[in-house]
């Protein structure tokens, strides 16, 4: 076993942040904010082509789609960068979808699509959910048929977050309705600005965006098929594999500051980092911290050695989703009813982050797969128990 | 980063699981729960001729060149088996302590004995308040005639009754920090030994020192600097103490696993019930999380980095999954996990003894703390 980075990915990492810390703008920083860390702002593509440009979106592509031939520990480390600098991290495109057209995509499809995402050029919205079909996406309703070389699609998606600022919607659609469950699923990439598609904002309780996406007659060219027809529940699921490899980094920067809070903050005479409860909980929140580090990577050690994570992903996109609850928890107690000051308001501490955070990280427990689900793939994939 | 076992380290661990498989079965750990020597001594000359105990010994002292990583490898399954006897007092503690602080004539003399088995060591530190700091190191050592006289109580001293040396903290002076560590040959006038009675049946002592006479060159490190290297040798002993925790969590697996897989209620088997299903997903987690922080700090301590942080981390996270672990598994097992005869009961009580080992969570916590304010 071997826990360091090598020296050559330590290289990369310090130009990483180095460019991070020159790029960064107020305006950045407040657009990401706003979206949700979300790629597809003005201020996000702006920053991310640059970015992009050194291939550190998907450094563990290979060259000719845009990417650096490096390891996935690179590619994982620099997301984590990325996060803790509050700039956009999710990137539906380079880092679900893309992986997905690099596995099973035809050669035609690889050419058309990997060195545009690789470079930031465009984004697309992830289209899975339906009213009727949150965890159980055997539930899909929206219907793909296909009329010579179109597929005509119609129906409705809700949840589908970034439609509003992303080009391209990553579609998942039933073009053979009478097929047993899962056997009737296709993926493909429809332009969201296609006539027939309408995108109606749902608002969430951190204050950012999501969507509704309805679909009527709309015409989604034959080519963009993923892989086989009928075989995208195969495909969605390995790509959930790889949405669920979560960086936590953006919430550890919150623990940075709880840290540097308890430090500062002086009560009853003496910082609060000297009260014994206080240290017993923020090192609780460390050791969590090492702990998903160590899930974390491991996912990308299972890509480098050429396999998908599995249950693995499962784990680590519980874990930190759980110990990112708790670290915004454990904030709103340390600060106390300060933590409940927005944004500007008179009193107001941490930039009135805390109970931004505290509304966001509801979420994470239940999005790309809730707990519950992840929880069942562990028990089912990773120690097989039986599932009746 | 790798997260792979070397071929070489997938070998020993094989080999060592096929020995304790053989040797130490559960059968056997109840036995020498029971037995006052708590231990198989045929079993230990065997260890020793396949070379377990030269692992963290140098090759110029007849050991096989120290190798903390492979160690816990070989912890792993002593945990997995719930290996009795002197084994992590004497290779762990004991030879920590020596590579630490011993001088060339007394690393000449012992860590050979250690490496072929012959010779049986205990380190003896808490006292009556229980507490792992300096202040808490009562037993005191005043300096006669080029000796030192020992007069004081040890308290939870790992396999003292059949320990050679007994390596204890003794303060040398009123200033609170000033420890120094004693070698104490077990047989000297004035050490009575008295086996305590446990929990999990491990051999716990009480080890009384009324005036001990402990020449002078039996200092191991330097007089009043002994917390220090204890402090060392415990951060170590932790990690290894993890090590054999989660061999231990593992075995609890293989016991837990099959048998809600094979278990039939309402016409199903309990692990098709998703609230069963959730919780062997949580030990899994708790297993897996263990194993790499553990693999991690014993990574760390072999490669010569710092390793301070990561064991204090790994002690606090193993001790309370370790026994959540357990828990979990208790409770989805049902009513035959609570008798005797099952298996589990030993790997309950033990997880308890570990977890109070070498400091508990919130032990480690606060250190973990220290490192941050
Ligand atoms: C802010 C936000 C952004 C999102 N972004 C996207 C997006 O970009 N694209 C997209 O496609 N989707 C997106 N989603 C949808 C998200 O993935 C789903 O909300 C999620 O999968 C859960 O589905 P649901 O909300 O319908 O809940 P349900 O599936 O109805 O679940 C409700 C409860 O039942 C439990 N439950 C359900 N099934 C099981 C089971 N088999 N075993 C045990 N418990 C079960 C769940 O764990 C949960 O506690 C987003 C959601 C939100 C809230």
């Amino acid at each position: 076993m071997d826990f360091h980075f090598s020296n050559e990915d330590k290289k990369t990492l310090k130009e990483v942040r180095s460019f991070i810390k020159a790029e960064t703008t107020p305006e950045l920083i407040a657009e990401t904010h706003k979206l949700g860390h979300i790629y597809g702002g003005k201020e996000g593509r702006r920053f991310i082509r640059k970015f992009a440009s050194n291939g550190w979106l998907t450094p563990n592509w290979p060259e000719e789609y845009g990417g650096l031939g490096r390891s996935a520990v690179l590619n994982a480390a620099i997301r984590e960068e990325m996060a803790y600098a509050s700039v956009p991290v999710v990137f539906v495109a380079a880092h679900m979808a893309g992986p997905v057209i690099m596995h099973f995509g035809s050669d035609e499809m690889k050419k058309e699509w990997l060195l545009q995402i690789a470079r930031g050029e465009i984004e697309f919205s992830l289209g899975y959910t339906e009213p009727q079909a949150g965890s159980d996406l055997s539930a899909l309703d929206i219907r793909a048929v296909l009329k010579g070389d179109r597929f005509i699609v119609s129906g409705q998606k809700s949840f589908n977050t970034a439609s509003h600022v992303a080009d391209y919607h990553w579609l998942a659609a039933l073009t053979d309705p009478d097929a047993k469950r899962y056997h009737g699923m296709s993926l493909m990439i429809a332009d969201l600005k296609s006539p027939g598609i309408d995108i109606r904002p749902m608002t969430t309780m951190a204050g950012w965006q999501t969507n509704e996406v309805f679909y009527n007659d709309v015409e989604v060219p034959g080519k963009n098929l993923v892989g086989e027809i009928n075989h995208g529940f195969f495909y969605l699921m390995s790509a959930l594999d790889y949405e669920r490899m979560y960086p936590l980094a953006a919430y550890e920067k919150v623990f940075d500051m709880i840290v540097k809070y308890a430090k500062e903050t002086i009560t009853g005479g003496q910082p609060v980092s000297k009260n014994p409860i206080v240290r017993q909980k923020l090192a609780q929140i460390k050791i969590q911290l090492e702990a998903n580090r160590l899930l974390y990577y491991r996912l990308a050690h299972m890509v480098d050695h050429g396999q998908i994570p599995n249950y693995q992903a499962s784990m680590q996109k519980l874990f930190a989703t759980e110990t990112a609850q708790l670290i915004t928890n454990t904030g709103m107690e340390i600060l106390g009813p300060y933590s409940q000051m927005k944004e500007g308001s008179k009193h107001a501490v941490l930039s009135g982050q805390m109970e931004n955070y505290y509304r966001t990280s509801v979420v994470e427990t239940i999005y790309a797969g809730t707990s519950e689900i992840q929880r069942n793939i562990i028990a089912l994939r990773g120690l097989k128990l039986p599932s009746k | 980063m790798n997260y792979d076992f070397t071929s070489e380290q997938n070998i020993l661990k094989e080999s060592a699981h096929k020995l304790l498989a053989k040797e130490c079965t559960g059968q056997h750990v109840r036995e020498m729960a029971e037995d006052e020597q708590g231990f198989s001594l045929e079993l230990w000359e065997q260890m020793a001729e396949l070379g377990w105990m030269s692992l963290l010994i140098p090759e110029k002292y007849e050991g096989s060149g120290v190798n903390f990583f492979d160690l816990s490898i070989f912890l792993s399954e002593m945990g997995y088996h719930c290996l009795p006897g002197p084994f992590f007092s004497t290779v762990v503690s004991g030879g920590l302590a020596l590579l630490e602080a011993g001088s060339d004539a007394q690393k000449g003399k012992i860590l050979p004995d250690i490496s072929n088995g012959r010779c049986k060591i205990s380190l003896a530190w808490m006292e009556e308040e229980g507490r792992y700091s300096p202040e808490g190191i009562k037993l005191g050592a005043r300096k006669k005639n080029g000796h030192f006289i020992l007069s004081g109580k040890k308290l939870f001293v790992p396999d003292a009754h059949v320990s050679d040396i007994i390596i204890c903290a003794a303060r040398t002076s009123d200033d609170l920090k000033s420890i120094t560590l004693f070698l104490a040959e077990t047989k000297a006038k004035g050490i009575r030994i008295q086996l305590l009675d446990t929990m999990a049946g491990d051999k716990q002592c009480e080890v009384l020192f009324d005036h001990v006479e402990i020449p002078e060159e039996n200092i191991l490190g330097e007089l009043d600097r002994g917390w220090p290297i204890l402090k060392k040798v415990l951060l170590k002993s932790a990690v290894a103490k993890c090590a054999e925790m989660s061999g231990g969590a593992e075995k609890v697996m293989d016991l837990v696993i099959p048998y809600v897989k094979g278990r039939k209620q309402f016409g199903r088997p309990i692990g098709a019930f998703q609230s069963v299903q959730h919780q062997c997903a949580n030990m899994l987690t708790y297993i897996e999380t263990m194993k790499y922080l553990m693999y991690q700090a014993a990574w760390r301590i072999d490669k010569g980095f710092s390793f301070e942080k990561e064991a204090s981390i790994c002690k606090a996270w193993a001790s309370d999954s370790y026994r959540k672990l357990v828990a979990l598994g208790h409770q989805v097992i049902g009513g035959v996990g609570f008798m005797e005869e099952y298996d589990l009961q030993l790997y309950f009580k033990r997880a308890k003894a570990a977890e109070q080992l070498f400091g508990d969570a919130d032990f480690h916590r606060e250190w973990v703390a220290r490192g941050m304010f």
